[in-house]
């Protein structure tokens, strides 16, 4: 536990990122043990509502196919993964800074810890997807792994639709509460009333210029790892902002 | 000795409120030093500036001869410790001092171990659900375990009650006299903490006043006592700090008295007593208004 190299005084940088990144998990449970918990308790209510919709039915089938393969009760983990980095900005950093630690420090060693947090969680998805296959879907052709449609892609797309997602969730997330952190309730007032500005804005340009068919069509027909791949740029950007944010942030309003 | 720390003409606003202004002095290293002064008076805000947690508006502050702002070498030598600590949801006291262990180089768990028992720090227990005295307590606990070379504590002691707060003082002075480092500490409760400190630093509405040598801060002023008129007789034409009366006997504290002023105060029948650091600090900011209703 006690790495020798880590009692130095003068650690190198990957020491101190990874310094943050024990930070985040000094306590496990939040982030490395309830959200399994929280996923089986859902997935295990699922299944059995599948199992009492196919006994009514007197059988799976009586059903349509794929009756249960179009659940999204999975995707909650993407949100709570939000909820990780707007408390890593909130309530850790704070701490993180009293701990002698420099907001550089801070801000990629929790980016590292999101990157290592999403791999674990998308793996493990992923490997649930594959489990899920092998036993033809529980028994009773569910798909509680494969949120909406994922059924048919590969199971390295679901691998990288889960990693795009959480990761975009992670740094937005910490992005928009590193404006909290920095500018408090009223950074957030001008962030949202900018942001619904620039949605209102977005929606009367398309609507000008007569562009919704032209939007549907980029949806139909790009691929779903196309459009989790065009998320990367964004999680790219929304991290750079979170360290520019940061990093002229102090720990009190 | 050498200077641990060094601020030129630093200065601090937060929008129209100037809450330190233009300060300038030296922290001796190996020295304990009392940063003290009335609540709002900017203590607190020097000492996030000073380890890089705020940023100075003007002037400059050097720790270990470099500036602390973002500068993880220095910083990692540190130890800033305050009531308002803020911990992340769900941490419990034992994972403060485990995430301690990994941040603070010269951590020691044997002496963490001792003060966990000395203050009773409950660390099962949620760091949000603890009272003002245990999170108190837990801060104690890293401040001294972490053995920092340079190590602030802004009134972390406030919220534990007189027996533990004993202890921290016993504790303090203990561990540093093992291991000599410079200690900073924040506090209203001068006369408790006077005995520890060998620098006292003094701020009022963000301006240094005091910045002395606690054992000569204290032989600045005597306090007289004796007959109201012979302490009258010979208060005439000296600085008065402070004047009671009750009935025939009088006292006064006055400043600045040579040996040569005590032996003849001595001649004419007064005592002198030594006046505490709180008392003088106490009249040297803003303590006026007190002193005339008393009076």
């Amino acid at each position: 536990m006690n790495a020798i190299a880590t009692r130095s005084p003068n650690a190198t940088t990957p020491q101190r990122l990874l310094n943050v990144v024990r930070l985040h998990v000094a306590n496990p449970f939040p982030t490395l043990v309830a959200p399994w918990l929280i996923t089986f308790v859902i997935f295990g209510l699922n299944l059995a509502v599948w199992n009492i919709v196919a006994q009514a039915a007197g059988g799976v089938e009586n059903l349509d196919a794929d009756a249960f393969q179009y659940n999204g009760g999975i995707l909650w983990i993407v949100v709570f993964m939000m909820v990780v980095g707007v408390q890593a900005m909130s309530l850790t950093f704070p701490f993180a800074l009293g701990f002698a630690v420099t907001r550089r420090d801070f801000f990629w060693g929790s980016a590292l810890y999101f990157v290592l947090l999403t791999v674990l969680y998308s793996t493990g998805l992923t490997a649930l997807a594959w489990l899920e296959r092998a036993t033809d879907g529980w028994g009773i052709g569910g798909a509680f792994f494969q949120p909406f449609g994922a059924l048919e892609e590969s199971l390295n797309v679901v691998w990288f639709l889960f990693f795009a997602a959480m990761l975009l969730f992670f740094f937005v997330g910490a992005a928009v509460s590193a404006v909290w952190v920095r500018w408090r309730a009223n950074g957030l007032y001008v962030f949202f009333i900018a942001l619904a500005a620039l949605i209102v804005g977005g929606l009367w340009v398309v609507g000008q210029l007569d562009a919704w068919a032209q939007i549907g069509e980029f949806f139909s027909t790009t691929s779903a790892t196309a459009i989790a791949a065009w998320t990367l740029p964004v999680t790219a950007v929304s991290a750079i902002v979170g360290y520019l944010l940061l990093r002229r942030a102090t720990s009190k309003g | 000795m050498t200077a641990i720390v060094e601020a030129q003409g630093l200065t601090k606003r937060f929008g129209k409120v100037t809450a330190v202004n233009d300060v300038t002095f030296t922290l001796d290293e190996g020295a304990i030093h009392g940063l003290l002064g009335r609540n709002g008076a900017g203590k607190t805000t020097l000492m996030h500036v000073m380890t890089g947690q705020d940023f100075a508006t003007e002037g400059h502050v050097r720790i270990f001869g470099e500036s602390p702002v973002e500068n993880a070498a220095v910083l990692g030598r540190t130890c800033f410790i305050k009531e308002s600590q803020v911990y992340p949801d769900d941490f419990r006291g034992k994972h403060v001092l485990r995430a301690a262990r990994w941040f603070y180089p010269h951590w020691n768990d044997a002496l963490a171990q001792r003060l966990v028992d000395t203050f009773q720090a409950p660390l099962d227990r949620k760091m949000k659900k603890m009272s003002r005295g245990q999170r108190s307590a837990v801060g104690v606990i890293v401040a001294l375990a972490s053995r920092a070379e340079l190590t602030f504590l802004d009134e972390p002691y406030a919220g534990l009650d007189a027996v533990a707060r004993k202890h921290f003082y016993d504790l303090l002075l203990e561990d540093y006299l093992e291991h000599p480092r410079t200690f900073v500490l924040s506090t209203h409760l001068i006369d408790e903490a006077a005995p520890l400190l060998q620098r006292v630093l003094v701020i009022d509405k963000g301006e240094l006043v005091i910045d002395a040598d606690a054992d000569s801060l204290r032989a600045t002023a005597t306090t007289l006592v004796g007959k109201a008129s012979d302490v009258e007789r010979f208060a005439a034409g000296r600085e008065v700090l402070d004047r009671t009366a009750i009935g025939a006997i009088a006292s006064v504290t006055l400043t600045g008295l040579s040996e040569q002023d005590k032996r003849e105060a001595a001649s004419a029948g007064l005592e002198t007593t030594p006046v505490s650091l709180q008392e003088l600090i106490v009249r040297r900011t803003g303590g006026a208004v007190t002193e005339e209703v008393s009076a």
